[in-house]
């Protein structure tokens, strides 16, 4: 550490804009009217530094953490020499204003002091609606950022402390749940009111020179402890590749190929050889896959590292021009969420194989995103909606747990009550899928499924999810795990949906949506699972034991294990090789057998 | 109540993880301390110990004892360690898996070593029923009462000792849970110990209904038990005419209704030390307080407003200590009850310091406890702690603490500060040391922020009252840190928890859902649902024993934007009639404050109803003076040595009794010994005495 620096300074520095972030994500938790902003909690909030640098960030969704700096880099660009003290901006163009999609609206407010712009209170929520092909903003079937909904570039939402209503006005008349948006547009910037307070006050504290000091050193301090992890890792490049299902009801897959070098104390990701952007909501924008990358890079690592900018210099991240994963302009990325999860699992599939002890197999592979929504007898708008999750997959350590968001999106779920009573539907279940999830030594956990009962005469269900024919991947001997399903009336007479629809399902009353969940992959080889694991899931009812005989080869009799049973089973069962009955228990546990997991096209 | 008995004594059991406080006050308001170990195999018998121990000290017989109140961890403790009741948990068909989903957010990014709690109730033991309610409470499926019959069958064959009954939207319809209880109780007869969620919590959100519910069941059959072995104690020694406990929401409650509702015992220390300082505050006639308890491995704090603390339903047990703990749910076991709100964090005397990988100065939140403890205790402890920091920088007596019952090292502190904190950076010893006060410092400073201006409020226009072992040598940085212009430390500050015991009112909270616009609202049904709830709780309290004249009924309304998923509390003054324009105007101010806007044309929801009903405690009234000194002179010396960091240098500083601020206000630095803490008034700021004996310290504005 430099001379000038005292390292208490720096940490109490340090925790001053921890706490100003963290003030920022709680206003706009408890003020916001949508539910992806208050329950799901799918919003973000920075402190950032006079050039726009994030120096700090409040605890919400990892996907949006990395993308501010891309985000503010725009806005700085663009507006430095043209700010005003209360000025406040908004954006969420992601072609030119360093956005993702649409939805998410970045609101910025910049800190004066002196006359000078010291630094950013940064904010990012995802909208419940802008407009566009679809409810939600999330039609996968858009294939222009045209047909996609309202396109902010950087504009003054407050210029020089007055609010211009027009923005106020064309955001509400563009959107269809013009009450939630501009209710949660106004709870961020009320945060960004009470972030500028905070921020000043810390100003005024350390004095100009100090804190531009400090916080020039934060970016060093994160620098310096990431690059000390990326060193201890052996240098090489790791090559990885994971698919996408694809779209609609003739799925191609879709590659992402990921190639990660560690170079000294440097990591680098390369997407060369990954598919071309498609005429599709599911291309991710720069800014989405700069994000992506810290944070696998971060996960990896496995020590916490500080939210400033200055970690992110030890990644370069290199992307074809026109691959899916930098698409050019006007390439549509409403529904961009689902390569995010894809993008991770193959740059933390290619970490894996210098990490095997710490890398978990695949999760369930991100978060399924149904949006339902029609016009209520009396003509009011209703979205029923949020992203479903979930389950990790089995690692060295331990089993994948079930129930629990994936970590590269650590969204929440609404609570049943509450939906019920605000929105017409019933929620017709929400539990564990018996038989699922990958089998292995730590076996991966169990695949979710809900139900969703249409109260009003008709809707529109646009769905997007993934891992039916690619099933995520287990790692060392694990298998991987279960499929995932979509069905309008479940049981005789039942409709399948794709995977990934490419257009909107009509819903008509009483009509029951049911979604079932990949499973996550298993780690290690089955048959070296402990028995005595097997018998707790067969007790806990999350396999049954002819599962528990057949997969893992352990005889249960008089609720024990029958060890000697045991024993032949599995010597039997080496012998006949790698298994896949446990697809056909799974499906027998589903009333998926028979129905074709690829689409025709891929035989 | 019951003067011809003489029973003019309230007795308090504060039981902590090392030592259990006991505090008594008669009818002369004097209070008097007795500072035992806790005895962790069965706390029940270190707390009769105490009690015995204090009324022979002081000469008092058993029957004059009228009331005990009781603070204990061993509910948070039978979560902590998993030694709860092997409980059964009952679900509408479908949702079995609520209680393990949780939120499904976790409270730690970039960690894919992340294991999430295990439920309480594993899924072998949760069962379901067939039956589903509307969100109205109208019916959508009849219970099927067969499918009752068999769950409670399978409960009956598992061995559980306690079943939770939750079934979706019962807060807005008890019926199929009431019908699920008596099946399950005609099957399993009286053995096991049931609750249903519209009992503990009528209303909506399913998890946090279930984890609450389940919670309950979870600590009944442990804690009837430790209770009734506590109530055993107590009449052997002949004090038993009353045994309260205190709630996590800060009032008492009568033995029965704590053995039926142990989830409200959860956390219920702390909230005793918040209750002291609020009588403090309204004895002062002083609005706004901040408190800060800092002590051997957390340091907590709370904000008081018109001598009501604030209050939040939003807890976790098990989360651990955590700065973001109102952001970063997910760590712990929801219980959604009324608890005051507390924010805690891992800096206390135990703190460890250390470095981190970027070269950070880092304290806690490890801690070296009271085994081995921090390196000046002599009894093994290697890492420097924040109190070998203390005793390095001259803010403790160097030879002894605790009156001088515990010899401290002074030479091996030092030594080991200089190795680990000041030699790995180049700095002065002192430096060193007084950088990690900073640092804890600064990590008690985020948790203030966290009550206050959190919830839009400037610190700056509040007192702290600072207590606990280690509350009055920081308060007075704190305070500076936040510009906040006075610094309140009351007597026996060491003890105020058990101190709050004494103070606590007798209360029932009832909530009862009550979904509508203010502006449809009828007042007229309103004011007949709130006299229902004030009924049940005064008939509650009347049969409990107290006087219908004794109770005091406070109104509450729960409020949202329409729209807005989180309420905000505000009161409903009076018993008459509410007025919704008034309600609603409430409201906008209080989400004004809170979030710093609000919308005067936006219709407001009515989401719960909420009563108070309060049995006043009549509050000691120790007059000045009368507090003893128990400290030996002569182990006292008159000056020390303290540095106040590189800008004020090292000072010689006088160290003083708390009687000696009677006669005049004096200048700092000073040192303030007692028996169970010491004071810090660094330089610039100033001291007295006040007429109750709390040391005022006042501070020079910040520039």
């Amino acid at each position: 550490m430099s001379r000038r620096f005292d390292p208490i300074t720096l940490d109490v520095i340090q925790n001053a804009l921890g706490s100003i972030a963290d003030e920022l994500a709680l206003v706009i938790m408890r003020s916001a009217y949508s539910n992806i902003v208050r329950d799901a909690m799918d919003y973000s909030t920075a402190v950032c530094d006079r050039e726009g640098r994030t120096i700090a960030q409040g605890l919400t969704t990892p996907v949006h953490l990395g993308s501010f700096p891309d985000a503010m880099r725009a806005l700085v660009s663009q507006f430095s020499s043209r700010m005003a003290d209360g000025d406040i901006f908004i954006f969420n163009d992601p072609y030119g204003a360093g956005g993702m999609h649409l939805p998410d609206f970045y609101i910025v407010k910049p800190v004066f002091d002196g006359g000078n712009v010291e630094g950013y209170i940064a904010t990012l929520a995802h909208q419940c609606d802008v407009g566009g092909l679809a409810p939600g903003g999330m039609a996968v079937f858009a294939t222009e950022i045209y047909q996609e909904g309202l396109r902010i570039p950087i504009l003054k939402l407050h210029d020089a402390g007055v609010p211009n209503e027009v923005i106020f006005q064309i955001i509400a008349k563009n959107s269809r749940q013009p009450v939630e948006v501009l209710g949660d547009v106004r709870a961020q910037v009320a945060a960004c009111g009470n972030g500028e307070k905070g921020l000043r006050q810390l100003i005024e504290r350390y004095g100009v020179e100090d804190f531009r000091l400090y916080t020039g050193e934060l970016h060093d301090y994160a620098e310096r402890l990431i690059r000390a992890e990326i060193s201890a890792l052996p240098d090489g490049t790791y090559e990885f590749e994971d698919f996408l299902d694809g779209l609609g009801e003739n799925p191609t897959p879709i590659r992402f190929k990921c190639a990660l070098t560690v170079a000294g104390d440097q990591i680098i990701v390369d997407w060369e050889g990954t598919s071309p952007q498609v005429k599709a909501a599911i291309n991710g924008p720069m800014p989405t896959t700069h994000a992506m990358a810290y944070l696998a890079v971060r996960c990896a690592i496995g020590v916490a590292i500080p939210n400033c900018e200055g970690y992110m210099r030890a990644i370069t991240v290199k992307a074809p021009k026109g691959s899916i994963v930098n698409p050019n302009e006007p390439a549509a990325c409403g529904a961009r969420g689902v390569i995010c999860f894809r993008m991770y699992e193959a740059m933390l599939g290619a970490f894996s194989q210098i990490l095997p002890d710490r890398i978990p197999a695949a999760s369930e592979g991100g978060s399924s995103a149904p949006h339902i929504a029609g016009r209520t007898r009396d003509n009011r708008p209703f979205l029923i909606s949020g992203g479903l999750m979930g389950c990790w997959g089995g690692s060295a350590a331990r089993d994948g747990q079930e129930g629990i968001s994936n970590p590269a999106a650590n969204l929440g779920n609404a609570p049943i009550e509450l939906v019920e009573s605000r929105l017409p539907v019933e929620i017709t279940c929400y539990a564990f899928v018996e038989n699922s999830g990958g089998p292995g030594r730590h076996r991966g956990g169990a695949a979710l499924m809900r139900g969703y009962r249409l109260l009003e005469e008709e809707a529109e269900l646009v769905m997007r999810s993934d891992r039916r024919a690619v099933l995520p991947y287990g790692l060392f001997g694990g298998l991987p795990g279960t499929p995932s399903w979509n069905f309008i009336n479940p049981g005789p007479g039942q409709t399948v949906l794709p995977v990934c629809p490419f257009a909107s399902v009509p819903m008509k009353r009483d009509d029951i949506f049911l979604h079932i969940q990949a499973g996550a992959g298993g780690y290690g080889d089955p048959l070296e699972r402990e028995p005595g694991k097997v018998l707790l899931d067969v007790v806990n009812e999350l396999i049954t034991a002819s599962y528990a005989a057949d997969v893992y080869g352990v005889v249960i009799a008089n609720g024990g294990v029958d060890e000697a049973a045991t024993f032949a089973r599995r010597q039997w069962l080496v012998k006949q090789g790698p298994l896949s009955t446990y697809l056909d228990h799974f499906a027998q546990s589903t009333g998926t057998q028979g129905l074709a997991r690829r689409g025709p096209g891929l035989g | 109540m019951d003067k011809q008995f003489q029973r003019s004594y309230r007795v308090g059991i504060d039981v902590g993880g090392t030592f259990t406080d006991v505090v008594a006050t008669g009818a002369d308001g004097r209070i008097l301390v007795r500072k035992v170990a806790s005895t962790p195999g069965d706390l029940s018998h270190g707390s009769a110990q105490g009690v015995a121990e204090l009324l022979a000290a002081n000469g008092i017989r058993a029957e004059e004892v009228d009331v005990v109140v009781h603070a204990t961890t061993t509910a948070t403790n039978a979560v902590l360690e998993a030694k709860g009741a092997r409980t059964a948990l009952i679900t509408t068909a479908g949702f079995r898996d609520i209680l393990e989903f949780r939120r499904v957010r976790v409270p730690e990014l970039y960690n894919l070593a992340y294991v999430k709690p295990a439920p309480l109730v594993p899924r072998q033991l949760r069962f379901e029923v067939s039956e589903r309610l509307g969100p109205l409470g109208q019916v959508w499926r009849p219970l099927d009462e067969n499918s009752v019959r068999t769950a409670a069958a399978r409960i009956a064959a598992s061995g559980a000792e306690a079943v939770a009954i939750c079934l979706l939207h019962s807060y807005a319809n008890p019926a199929h849970e009431k019908r699920v209880r008596a099946i399950v109780e005609e099957v399993l007869g009286d053995k096991v110990f049931v609750t249903c969620s519209h009992e503990i919590l009528p209303e909506m959100r399913e998890y946090e209904r279930t984890s609450t519910t389940v919670i309950n069941a979870y600590l009944g059959p442990v804690m009837k038990a430790y209770l009734k072995r506590l109530e055993e104690r107590l009449i052997e020694l002949g004090t038993g005419r009353a045994l309260h406990v205190m709630t996590s929401g800060g009032g008492q409650m009568s033995l029965k209704a704590a053995m039926n509702k142990p989830a409200y015992l959860v956390e219920s220390g702390p909230a005793a030390g918040v209750i002291a300082a609020a009588r403090i505050a309204k004895r002062l006639d002083l609005p706004n307080i901040i408190t800060l308890d800092m002590g051997g491995t957390t340091a907590k704090t709370a904000i008081i407003e018109d001598a009501e603390p604030a209050k939040t339903s939003e807890f976790e047990v098990g989360a651990g200590i955590n700065l973001s703990s109102k952001l970063v749910r997910g760590a712990g076991y929801a219980i959604k009850l009324p608890f005051i709100d507390v924010s805690e964090i891992g800096a206390g005397g135990g703190s460890m310091i250390w470095f981190d990988k970027g070269g950070a100065l880092k304290v806690g939140p490890e801690s070296a406890g009271s085994e081995p403890g921090p390196v000046c205790y002599g009894k093994g402890g290697r890492v420097a702690t924040l109190t070998d920091a203390f005793l390095t920088l001259g803010y403790v007596n160097s030879k002894y603490l605790v009156g001088g019952a515990l010899g401290l090292h002074g030479e091996i502190a030092r030594q080991a500060i200089r190795e680990q904190v000041a030699d790995p950076v180049g700095i002065d010893l002192h430096d060193g040391a007084y950088g990690a006060v900073t640092v804890a410092v600064a990590n008690m400073v985020r948790a203030v922020k966290s009550v206050s201006t959190y919830r839009g409020r400037d610190p700056r226009g509040y007192t702290l009252i600072a207590f606990g072992g280690n509350g009055p040598l920081v308060g007075a940085m704190i305070a500076h840190e936040l510009s906040m212009a006075r610094v309140l430390v009351p007597p026996h500050s060491g003890v105020l928890s058990a101190c709050g015991l004494l103070m606590a009112d007798h209360e029932q909270e009832l909530v009862r859902s009550y979904p509508a616009l203010t502006r449809e609202c009828d007042p007229l049904e309103l004011q007949s649902a709130y006299a229902d709830l004030s009924r049940n709780a005064v008939t509650t309290l009347t049969a409990e024993g107290f006087a219908p004249e004794d109770i005091e009924v406070r109104r509450f309304a729960d409020l949202r934007y329409a729209g807005q998923a989180y309420e905000l509390t505000v009161s409903v003054p009076g018993t008459g009639i509410p007025v919704m324009a008034e309600i609603d105007s409430a409201f906008h101010d209080e989400h004004h404050k809170t979030y710093s806007h609000m919308s005067r044309t936006e219709p407001v929801g009515l989401v719960s109803i909420r009563i108070v009903a309060s049995v006043r405690t009549p509050q000691p009234s120790e007059e000045s003076g009368s507090a003893p000194d128990t400290i030996d002179a002569e182990a006292q010396p008159v000056t020390r040595e303290v540095y106040f960091g590189k800008a004020r240098g090292l000072h010689v500083v006088p160290v003083v009794r708390r009687a000696d601020l009677r006669a005049a206000e004096r200048a700092g630095p000073l040192l303030i010994e007692e028996y169970d803490s010491t004071c810090l008034v660094p330089p610039g700021a100033s001291a007295r005495t006040d007429c109750w004996n709390n040391i005022v310290i006042t501070l020079e504005p910040r520039a």
